[in-house]
């Protein structure tokens, strides 16, 4: 009886550790989308989202996962922030309904539909961006995934790269178009603790 | 030709001006010169961010309630006489359409605030509307002067109260109402405005300023201040001068009004002189 409890354990527990999918609570404090645009079509602009809360999951036995980013709208610098004698910042502009409408949608969402791994590791996430009330289709290539102990907490942590581009027209985010490139390039680095 | 039509002047002034003073000489024979306006605002939103209605933002409800309100105006004009009772119903329909456009917003907001908020700017679209078909509809060179300043008033606004789509909207309004005095004051014949021209510019530059109220960053007391411009457009003229004297020294009492909004907006947005 001992032997076959000692069997049983020794084939149930690893499987079941291997198939339970592992859920991860982002970390706000090292996960910022980035982006770049156009401007003019002189220079590259870049700024960030300060504000990000989310989830993800991965199942590596059946190498799939899931992601789920909230970003808060308002949270967006370029490093412009200060008005300097103008009446407005480029920040406020970029908050204002010519572009982020943050007063009428103060979040941006991004939900997967579909993970594919490359290897063991998530390679290429297929989900919806919703911006402007607007849901839209978006691929997100991750680069640079790695899971492991925090070298300083030990908790157990997982983080990446993932990137992608989209158009802001398609999203109603017309103003300013062409001058204001349409071809936003996106960037997230998301690291997110076990729960 | 493109980047002529990208540029924000031609954008929000030149081409709404073109097409408001082509509506305003082929039509100001058959009393439908007021349709000047629904021209104008409808090239600058070709032009900045095209016809697109789903999902319905705020922004989007303003443009489908400037397309309604030529409509309401022919109706109000031609099918209907005037009557105290008909505008007040024009002005509590447009205080209530005023709350349809702002309600997704206003319901994220504290309720003092929102109360505030779509109260104040119900009550100022309202005022607006009511207003100027009341006071200025039969009066052309008036109404075009009162929607001068509001056009101006609203856009300069807007534009230092962080929307500048919302101030290239707000200027092809004042565009369309110097294209629609324009052949007044040189041919010296006054068009008919009616609700045709001053319905649908008193609804939505009131909209527009509400929309920068509440989703930029108009102080509350520019928004009062242009209010008055159609209580300026009153102010005594001189009636039996020519026209272009009448239209010049009522539009410089309108502007005078609405610089006081731009002074406004443009203190509270910090801004600095030289």
């Amino acid at each position: 009886m001992y032997r076959l409890t000692v069997a049983l354990l020794a084939v149930a527990l690893p499987l079941s550790a291997v198939a339970a999918p592992e859920n991860y609570t982002i970390d706000p404090f090292h996960s910022y989308p980035n982006f770049e645009v156009s401007h003019l079509g002189m220079s590259n602009m870049r700024g960030q989202f300060t504000k990000t809360t989310g989830k993800f999951s991965i199942d590596r036995a059946a190498k799939t996962g899931t992601l789920e980013i909230t970003v808060q709208t308002a949270s967006i610098t370029t490093g412009d922030g200060d008005k300097a004698g103008r009446p407005r910042s480029r920040d406020e502009h970029l908050r204002s309904p010519d572009f982020f409408n943050v007063a009428e949608f103060p979040t941006m969402t991004y939900k997967t539909t579909s993970v594919k791994f490359n290897g063991d590791n998530p390679g290429t996430i297929e989900g919806n961006l919703t911006l402007l009330g607007a849901t839209k289709p978006l691929t997100l290539h991750v680069e640079n995934w790695k899971c492991g102990p925090n070298p300083a907490s030990k908790k157990e942590m997982c983080g990446g790269n993932a990137g992608g581009s989209f158009k802001r027209s398609d999203f109603g985010m017309k103003y300013g178009v062409p001058n204001v490139g349409d071809e936003i390039k996106l960037w997230i680095e998301i690291e997110g603790y076990k729960d | 030709m493109n980047e002529l039509l990208n540029h924000p002047a031609v954008q929000g002034g030149v081409a709404p001006f073109v097409a408001a003073l082509i509506v305003a000489l082929v039509l100001g024979r058959a009393k439908l010169g007021g349709l000047a306006v629904i021209a104008a605002f409808c090239t600058a939103v070709y032009l900045i961010s095209g016809f697109s209605f789903t999902p319905l933002t705020a922004t989007r409800k303003i443009v489908l309630l400037a397309l309604a309100a030529p409509v309401i105006g022919i109706l109000a004009d031609f099918a209907f006489k005037p009557t105290r009772l008909g505008t007040a119903i024009l002005a509590l329909a447009a205080g209530a359409a005023t709350l349809w456009v702002f309600w997704p917003v206003l319901q994220q907001k504290d309720l003092k605030i929102a109360a505030l908020l779509g109260g104040g700017a119900a009550v100022c679209v309202a005022w607006l509307v009511g207003f100027s078909l009341a006071a200025l509809g039969a009066h052309p060179v008036r109404a075009g002067a009162a929607g001068l300043g509001i056009g101006i008033g609203v856009g300069v606004s807007a534009v230092l109260g962080a929307s500048a789509l919302y101030g290239q909207y707000g200027i092809s309004l004042g565009a369309a109402a110097g294209a629609f005095l324009l052949p007044q004051m040189l041919g010296g014949k006054k068009y008919e405005a009616g609700a045709t021209f001053m319905l649908p510019l008193a609804l939505t530059g009131g909209l527009l300023a509400a929309a920068t109220l509440i989703l930029a960053q108009l102080p509350w007391y520019s928004l009062l201040a242009l209010a008055f411009i159609p209580l300026a457009a009153r102010l005594p003229a001189p009636e039996k001068s020519p026209l272009w004297i009448q239209a010049v020294a009522v539009s410089a009492c309108t502007l005078a009004v609405a610089a006081v909004a731009i002074a406004l907006t443009w203190q509270a947005a910090g801004g600095q002189s030289g």
